[in-house]
């Protein structure tokens, strides 16, 4: 589960950035007092339009950005007090999520299961899965510079799922990929959700969030605009479509 | 530690698979000495042979005195002498480069040295000729001795008669001082410049490579702390430059050995390379190499890429060339001050051991100076991978 209270974002504007933003304010407010939960067993999907602040919650659910005030619980911990022990219980993926170009799949996914203290048998049990499951044995050895987008995508999926977290994060994992390779994301997300874990990603693309998730919110300009079950979205539709929906909500607010 | 060595470990294997890690920090620091030294031998021993082989062209004009010196000279091989008519004609075909040096006798040189006087001999020449010019000079010395011993023995002097005394030089210091002095300060630089190097490609391709790859986020979505990321990264480049500075080290140690032959320039290198300079050489480089990574990572840490990285840290090599060149400097030494400088001390304290007179204490002193410098570096590294505005920018 997640559990986010009064979440705040400041980034200090330098001189520049406030002559670009036409903004005496010397900070900025990425995120502005943002609440959600995500429920274990469930897909939640934080939409917004470019610079919302889904990065930056995203960010801080991961322990990679700190929050400026406000608390965040993963899995019972308490990511501001115990980022280290969060992490263990998170995997994080995005559309630009990179991969050490020089090694293989079986070494980049030794490092990571490694750097999360995970046992040999464990590892390989894990490894062995995706492996079968993504049909992965062809090119396990292979230096992922040599690899196609699609072949680096499944050995990004492998090295979020290779620790079995029971949170995963996923920052527009489909922007940018051919239809095939969102495909094997888009599958990911619903194999995540059979397993009971918890899953949170953010999208702009209307379709899918319909067809993924239970649970939404919709933030702007760092504000929660909306939040709410999926049907209950749906069943309060004051346009005809969802992409409709979520235009007005945005210009309303 | 054990999250330290697995970051350290991956490191190694991702950096010791790119080609141009290779080449910079293997390939060119284990070349660079075999290679120079070999053409240096090589423009030597080939200078050497054409200057034995160069014939000296000398134009005179005797004025109507006797040859008998032009005579004697003229026995002399690799000398072609050539007679003129008069000095103008002399010195058109010094400028048109037909002789080089030309010798004008006095219209009165015979009558005045049989009377015991100092006939004149004029030497026309140009400044540029100089290596010409010695030679003939070097000519006219011994005949000058000849000369005067043939004027002695008409009198029937010896020649000691005009020398009332002798100057016997008899250099007792030790050549490691004069060494130490005028180029001591050369081969630690050498080694520090290929550790910076060593280090810098690591550094750069660690931090601001990981951000560019967008690697760096999920590497910081993992259970390991900031400080043992920059723990694992740091060894790395340590080692690195470490490990270029000593293939630096084994290149010359080849090259001493199995190809500059026993020339002055490879006695003289020898010389200077005692396992007592080598091996504290490293005790300094360890701290030093630590310092300089320590530098780079925040630079690295900052930039949005490897080529902006890059092209903030290239110009910092000026950081490792003023320090020694000061050290270079004959009469700059290792005292209270410049013991606390980086660089320039390291380069002091092998100058002073390459010189015989090391001071231990202010050994030691730079030694604890570079630990603390690089505490320091680790110190302010860490805390700006800290920053979320940096590792994120």
């Amino acid at each position: 589960m997640i559990k986010v209270e009064n979440l705040v974002k400041e980034f200090k504007l330098s001189k520049k950035q406030q002559k670009e933003n036409n903004t005496s304010e010397k900070v900025a407010k990425a995120v502005n007092g943002v609440s959600f939960e995500c429920q274990a067993g469930r897909i939640f999907s934080l939409l917004g339009p470019n610079g919302a602040g889904k990065t930056t919650t995203l960010r801080m659910i991961s322990t990679i950005v700190k929050p400026t005030s406000g608390s965040i619980i993963v899995d019972g911990i308490d990511v501001i007090k115990e980022p280290q022990d969060a992490r263990a219980k998170i995997g994080f993926l995005t559309g630009s999520t990179g991969l050490y170009e020089r090694l293989t799949p079986n070494e980049v996914l030794k490092y990571f299961a490694d750097l999360n203290d995970m046992d040999k048998a464990t590892f390989e049990k894990r490894r062995d899965y995706y492996y079968d499951l993504l049909d992965m044995h062809d090119f396990k050895s292979k230096k992922i510079g040599q690899m196609s987008t699609g072949m680096k995508q499944k050995v990004s999926i492998t090295r979020t799922m290779i620790h079995d977290p029971n949170v995963v994060v996923f920052d527009e994992p489909t922007s940018g990929l051919d239809v095939i390779t969102a495909e094997n994301i888009i599958k990911l997300i619903n194999d995540c959700k059979k397993e009971g874990k918890t899953v949170i990603f953010s999208s702009h693309i209307m379709s899918e969030v319909d067809l993924l998730c239970d649970d939404l919110a919709i933030i702007n300009k760092g504000k929660l605009l909306y939040s709410g079950t999926m049907e209950d979205f749906r069943s309060n539709m004051q346009t005809d479509t969802l992409t409709g929906e979520f235009i007005r909500i945005v210009n309303e607010n | 530690m054990k999250k330290i060595i697995i970051i350290a470990k991956k490191e190694f294997l991702d950096l010791l698979r790119d080609k141009r890690t290779l080449v910079r920090m293997i390939l060119i620091p284990l070349l660079v000495f075999p290679v120079i030294i070999n053409l240096v031998t090589m423009v030597q021993s080939s200078a050497a042979e054409k200057e034995a082989a160069k014939e000296v062209n000398v134009g005179y004009v005797l004025n109507g005195q006797s040859s008998d010196m032009i005579d004697n000279l003229a026995m002399i091989p690799n000398y072609n002498f050539y007679e003129f008519s008069d000095s103008t004609v002399l010195q058109d075909e010094i400028l048109g480069d037909s002789v080089t040096v030309g010798l004008h006798f006095a219209s009165n040189f015979d009558n005045d040295y049989s009377a015991g006087k100092t006939p004149e001999l004029a030497l026309f020449y140009e400044g540029v000729n100089q290596e010409d010019l010695s030679k003939v000079k070097y000519l006219l010395t011994m005949q000058d001795s000849l000369y005067t011993d043939m004027r002695m023995k008409s009198i029937d002097k010896d020649y000691g008669f005009i020398e009332p005394f002798s100057i016997v030089n008899r250099d007792i210091g030790d050549d490691n001082e004069l060494i130490a002095k005028y180029a001591g300060g050369m081969l630690p630089y050498f080694f520090l410049a290929f550790c910076f190097m060593g280090c810098m490609i690591p550094a750069i391709d660690m931090f601001a490579g990981e951000k560019e790859r967008g690697t760096i986020e999920t590497l910081l979505t993992t259970p390991v702390k900031r400080l043992q990321i920059v723990f694992g990264k740091m060894i790395v480049i340590t080692t690195f430059g470490l490990l270029s500075a000593s293939l630096a080290l084994l290149g010359l140690y080849f090259s001493l050995n199995f190809m500059g032959g026993e020339d002055e320039l490879m006695k003289t290198i020898k010389g200077m390379l005692s396992p007592g300079l080598i091996g504290t050489l490293y005790i300094l480089l360890v701290p030093l190499a630590i310092f300089f990574a320590g530098i780079m990572i925040p630079v690295s840490v900052y930039s949005r890429s490897f080529k902006e990285a890059q092209s903030i840290l290239t110009p910092l090599n000026i950081l490792v060339v003023l320090p020694a060149i000061f050290g270079f400097l004959p009469g700059v030494e290792l005292d209270y001050t410049t013991a606390f400088i980086p660089i320039l001390n390291v380069v002091l304290a092998c100058k002073s051991l390459i010189g015989g007179h090391p001071d231990m204490i202010l050994i030691g002193i730079t030694f604890f100076s570079l630990i603390i410098l690089a505490g320091l570096s680790v110190f302010i590294s860490v805390k700006q991978f800290g920053k979320e505005g940096n590792v994120l920018r």
